[in-house]
């Protein structure tokens, strides 16, 4: 754990990060409202006590209630991997600003986060299916869809495994199993 | 043309026929690069390449705009190999996931487990044993020997020489048997496991290694010999596919296509795992960036791996193989993110656990994804044969990147 890190990050960001810098093993932590992505990813890639170069990973992450964001950093001036976690992306419409500016090649990896959990980027030129044929409606990776073996356990008893958001739903059932990470 | 409901949704109709692989889609552009891709100006075609080809390296469809011979611009077309491992994870427990892992880049299976198995300890704060993490590496390094030597012989191949792929095969075969002989499979090994190795070192494993290394660096300098100083392997290569270290890094390159450009990232010496920092060994570099250089270096990082395959063998401690690890894990709720250098470059897997005996969240970061997107930065302005070159040295697996 890299304790240094964790005090620049504080300095820096202090009153705009949600929740303390959290460590664990070889791993720092640091949650952002979706609004703030381009600033501090640009402050993080930037600045030269941080110069977080390069992008290892963006991933979606459906929780349950809310979607998020995951930016994996690596930088030469710590000993650490900086997770960046954009939290609280409304279920319904989840939108967080593109970082194709900062890493051109996060194109993609966005193409696939919104292929799989319907986030929008905005910024992104090319966001469309990557994975799925262009005339999928659902999102795979979202919490409330289902596979074939696990559709018993669905709330809409087993028949489909595809997303049925007009489905009714039974009293006292809830359209996702497990809510939080 | 007729109308027929979508396989996905019945309520879509579609009016475009199911299976048809036209280069230009049947709807109306999604996006604005779509829009830009798909106007086609005076005197440029599009071509399809694929969804099959010989050189493709898994299943791959290219839409390229020429103009003549010249490429304009190319779009891929990925998802032919997409199975949904990361949901299948997300529905499986966290012993299950292992077996998920091998298929996905199938030349080099063992760094597809190695990440899963280090996310899985860091939120277990289990602790391997050494003797364990010593075989890790020990079959690591021949994992990535016999991946490069795949790479190297397709190389040729895709370039018409039938030759330096048989005699990769020859040595890659040697390592498969090996591998085959503690693994029980001679590709998806399903070897690693939570907190250690499927079983220990045995003596058929042992004498076939024994035996192998002491004629391996000959053999890799015999083999090199047959491209290294073949003119049109060298005249095909040189000065084509170049890209710079600055754009290297913003289109999140990494692995050996980088370390082509000159930058020495390497997670083994950047963020290092397991038991390399106890190791001596180089990062081989090269500055040219193009595909010239990305063949020469793994030829290079050959050499290294065998260097560390002699230490593991010198250094190897006596022990177990496996910590004491729950049959039923259920491990706290948290975040873990575990990468390795696979033969490609850095493989990660970012599992979120909520408590439960599955993951939460699997999420599953393949190099050649990023390699594969950098072909229309790397393709325009070259003519179309130089796709085979440029293909061949990024050394994409489908697999992997379809997921």
């Amino acid at each position: 754990m890299d304790a240094a890190l964790k005090r620049r990050l504080e300095a820096r960001f202090g009153e705009g990060l949600q929740g303390p810098v959290r460590q664990r093993h070889d791993e720092t932590e640091i949650r952002i409202a979706p609004a703030q992505v381009p600033d501090v990813l640009r402050t993080l890639h930037d600045e030269a006590d941080f110069h977080f170069q390069l992008l290892a990973d963006l991933a979606g992450v459906d929780t349950g209630t809310a979607m998020q964001v995951v930016y994996h950093l690596w930088s030469t001036t710590s000993s650490d991997w900086l997770r960046v976690i954009a939290d609280g992306l409304p279920r319904e419409d989840p939108r967080v600003p593109s970082i194709t500016f900062l890493w051109r090649g996060a194109e993609w990896m966005e193409r696939e986060a919104y292929d799989m959990f319907g986030i929008i980027f905005e910024g992104n030129r090319d966001l469309r299916r990557i994975y799925m044929p262009p005339d999928y409606t659902s999102f795979p990776l979202r919490k409330d869809f289902y596979l074939p073996d696990d559709a018993a356990r669905s709330p809409g008893g087993g028949v489909r495994h595809m997303e049925q958001p007009e489905a009714p739903l039974a009293p006292g059932k809830t359209l996702v199993r497990r809510t939080r990470a | 043309m007729t109308t027929h409901a979508s396989m996905d949704d019945p309520r879509v109709t579609l009016d475009e026929q199911l299976g048809s692989f036209e280069p230009i889609p049947p709807y109306p552009p999604r996006t604005e690069r779509e829009q830009e891709f798909y106007t086609v100006a005076d005197g440029e075609m599009l071509v399809n390449i694929g969804p099959h080809h010989p050189s493709t390296h898994g299943v791959l469809r290219v839409v390229m705009k020429l103009d003549g011979e010249r490429v304009v611009d190319i779009d891929p077309v990925l998802g032919y190999l997409h199975r949904g491992v990361e949901k299948l994870c997300e529905n499986a427990d966290f012993h299950h996931t292992i077996s998920y892992m091998d298929p996905l880049e199938y030349v080099s299976s063992l760094f597809c487990e190695w990440p899963a198995v280090m996310a899985y300890e860091k939120l277990l704060d289990i602790k391997v044993p050494r003797r364990a993490e010593y075989i890790r590496v020990l079959t690591g390094e021949l994992n990535r020997i016999s991946s490069h030597l795949l790479a190297m012989g397709f190389h040729a191949l895709d370039l018409g020489g039938i030759t330096p792929i048989l005699y990769s095969f020859i040595e890659r075969d040697e390592m498969v048997e090996m591998l085959a002989s503690i693994t029980g499979q001679r590709m998806l090994f399903n070897y690693f496991r939570i907190g250690g190795v499927n079983g220990d070192l045995n003596h058929e494993f042992m004498s076939r290694l024994g035996d192998w290394m002491s004629r391996a660096t000959a053999q890799v300098e015999a083999n090199q010999g047959l491209l290294n100083e073949n003119e049109v392997f060298v005249r095909r290569n040189r000065g084509v596919g170049t890209i710079d270290a600055q754009t290297a890094l913003k289109m999140c390159w990494t692995g050996p296509n980088l370390r082509a450009t000159g930058v020495p990232f390497d997670i083994r010496r950047a963020h290092p795992y397991s038991v390399y920092p106890e190791l001596d060994f180089d990062i081989p570099t090269r500055s040219e960036g193009d595909s010239l250089a990305r063949y020469l270096l793994r030829i290079d990082e050959i050499k290294q791996s065998l260097r560390i395959i002699d230490q593991c063998l010198h250094q190897m401690p006596d022990g177990p193989v496996m910590a004491r690890v729950p049959r039923l894990m259920r491990p706290r709720p948290g975040r873990a993110f575990a990468t390795v250098e696979a033969p490609r470059g850095q493989y990660s897997i970012y599992a979120v656990s909520d408590g439960t005996d599955q993951p939460f969240r699997f999420r599953i970061h393949d190099p050649s994804f990023l390699h594969l997107q950098s072909f229309t930065l790397l393709m325009p302005g070259q003519l179309l044969a130089d796709w085979m070159t440029i293909n061949a040295s990024l050394d994409p697996i489908m697999g992997g990147i379809d997921k």
